[in-house]
């Protein structure tokens, strides 16, 4: 569980988050959703500590991040996986050997066993007969499964995937989806995910939190969210015309 | 701005701390080491093998030219060429041109890997990026480049061989007699220690600007045009200081 008590970020004398308070429960699909640009990636990067709180604090389990050292953060790290909004594969690697790195460092064990599990993985993101492709080499789409992939390599307790489907066509959007909320349940990982899709909110979102201008203006999960009475999470939803078309419908 | 100035210097001195941390597994450093020896060490060879035999010949040309005088003995032309080389060519010449071609390759690499995030990826696994990334590039540059240095000296003097050869300026024999003539083992010594120290500030300094690069690709450019900048004055100015201890 990841609980974020009184957020405030800012760059400079912009503030991008402020009073942000929400809990992430453990084996549920958290969603963190918004418009582009207010500020999902920002919170998701303090929640991982890649950037510094101005104010408040994020316990991890109970532990607070911002108290953390050097020594006890790397050892979160171990536990975290994160699938960055560009990948972020790591181009001197080919496929197998981008998944196969953080197994290098953290496991002793031989090149079969982390063969398997890599290839393992890579079978769960559905990319087969590409182990020995460089990054470049791929589609978009295709990068952003084998970062998923190298994200799960180590069955992490904690999985942060920002935008995992954008840039996915619809029927990989959903089989991305899919794997990420039955591994949650599975392995009963603390998940968030940043999206702007309706269908993934829809089919997965267990917790679903609404960023507007800065702070969270709606909070929910999926049965709930076309009920909402927020105005700006109205008319963020109705852009999808399906969605739009269900609420109607409804003679909300 | 000399606020500014203090502050990178710390920065950097910080950076080196976290870059020199103990490897988490020394069998994965090894192999980035290696790779790295390819890429800076080795693929210099041509260059540094290129301007090396054409200054010898150069050298050789301009000392004959200048020891007109009947009364100077003529090996004077190698062993004057043979000084020159060891003291102030082979190292500093070498290092310049290294600053660029090094430089520019550790700081652009770092640099982009940084605005993909790939270091932040790194980061977020719990590995220490700074580490694994730049502490084999610093220790291959800094251990092997003495190595470049002398293939560098001993292809300068062959390039003055040649040209004493092919114009007949001075006769070979005393070419060979003047390189020779008098020689200080203690220079090579000091032409070692200047090039390992260069190429120790060219690495750790591109290093640096590169894994801090920010503001996209004109960032990445920013980052290792000041990285060579900052690298060939601060050779320049070490190659003072450290011949004034070492030589004086
Ligand atoms: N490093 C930074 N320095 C300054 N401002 C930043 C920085 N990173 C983000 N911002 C600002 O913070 C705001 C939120 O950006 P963020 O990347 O979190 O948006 P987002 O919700 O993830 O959008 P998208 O859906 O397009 O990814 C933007 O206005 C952006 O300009
Ligand atoms: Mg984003």
């Amino acid at each position: 569980m990841i609980e974020v008590k009184g957020l405030f970020k800012g760059f400079g004398d912009k503030v991008v988050l402020h009073d942000i308070d929400a809990v992430f429960g453990t084996g549920q699909c958290n969603m963190i959703i918004g418009k582009s640009g207010s500020g999902k990636t920002v919170l998701l990067k303090n929640l991982i500590g890649l950037f510094e709180p101005d104010r408040g604090d994020i316990l991890y389990d109970g532990d607070s991040l911002v108290a953390m050292d050097e020594g006890r953060r790397k050892l979160l790290h171990q536990n975290i996986g994160v699938l960055f909004q560009g990948s972020a594969l790591f181009d001197f690697a080919t496929v197998i050997e981008n998944v196969m790195f953080p197994m290098n460092f953290f496991t002793d064990w031989s090149v079969a066993q982390k063969r398997e599990r890599a290839e393992f993985c890579l079978e769960k993101v559905n990319i087969v007969g590409s182990n020995d492709k460089y990054p470049s080499e791929l589609s978009g789409g295709m990068q952003k499964r084998v970062g998923i992939a190298r994200a799960l390599a180590l069955s992490p307790k904690y999985l942060f995937c920002d935008e995992p489907n954008s840039g996915l066509d619809p029927y990989t959007s959903i089989l991305i989806d899919k794997l990420i909320s039955d591994l949650t349940k599975e392995f009963n990982i603390t998940t968030v995910i940043n999206t702007h899709d309706m269908n993934s909110m829809l089919e997965i979102g267990d917790n679903i939190c609404f960023i507007d201008s800065g702070t969270i203006a709606w909070k929910g999960d999926r049965h709930s969210i076309l009920d909402t009475d927020c105005a700006s999470l109205k008319e963020f939803i109705c852009a999808n015309t399906l969605a739009r078309n269900i609420m109607e419908g409804q003679g909300r | 701005m000399i606020k500014t100035a203090i502050e990178k210097v710390g920065e950097y001195f910080l950076f080196l701390r976290k870059v020199f941390s103990r490897p988490e597994n020394a069998r994965l450093y090894w192999k980035q080491f290696i790779l790295e020896t390819d890429k800076l060490i080795i693929s210099s060879i041509l260059i540094v093998a290129v301007i090396s035999i054409f200054i010898g010949g150069v050298l050789a040309i301009q000392t004959a030219s200048n020891l007109e005088n009947p009364f100077i003995d003529k090996m004077y032309v190698g062993y004057m060429v043979r000084e020159s080389l060891i003291l102030e060519f082979c190292s500093t010449m070498v290092a310049l041109i290294l600053a660029g071609k090094m430089g520019s390759n550790i700081a652009s690499e770092l640099g982009s890997m940084r605005i993909t995030e790939q270091i932040d990826a790194m980061d977020m696994m719990g590995v220490n990026s700074a580490a694994f990334l730049v502490q084999p590039k610093i220790i291959a540059a800094t251990l092997l480049s003495p190595l470049l240095m002398m293939l560098s000296f001993i292809l300068g003097l062959i390039g003055g061989y040649i040209v004493v050869d092919f114009t007949g300026i001075i006769r070979t024999a005393s070419y060979i007699e003047g390189i020779k003539y008098s020689f200080n083992g203690f220079y090579i010594v000091y032409s070692c220690f200047k090039t390992a120290l260069f190429c120790f500030l060219i690495s750790s300094i591109s290093s640096f600007e590169g894994y801090y690069a920010g503001g996209g690709s004109l960032g990445v450019g920013r980052s290792s045009t000041r990285a060579i900048v900052a690298a060939s004055i601060l050779i320049l100015m070490f190659d003072l200081i450290v011949t004034e201890v070492m030589l004086y």
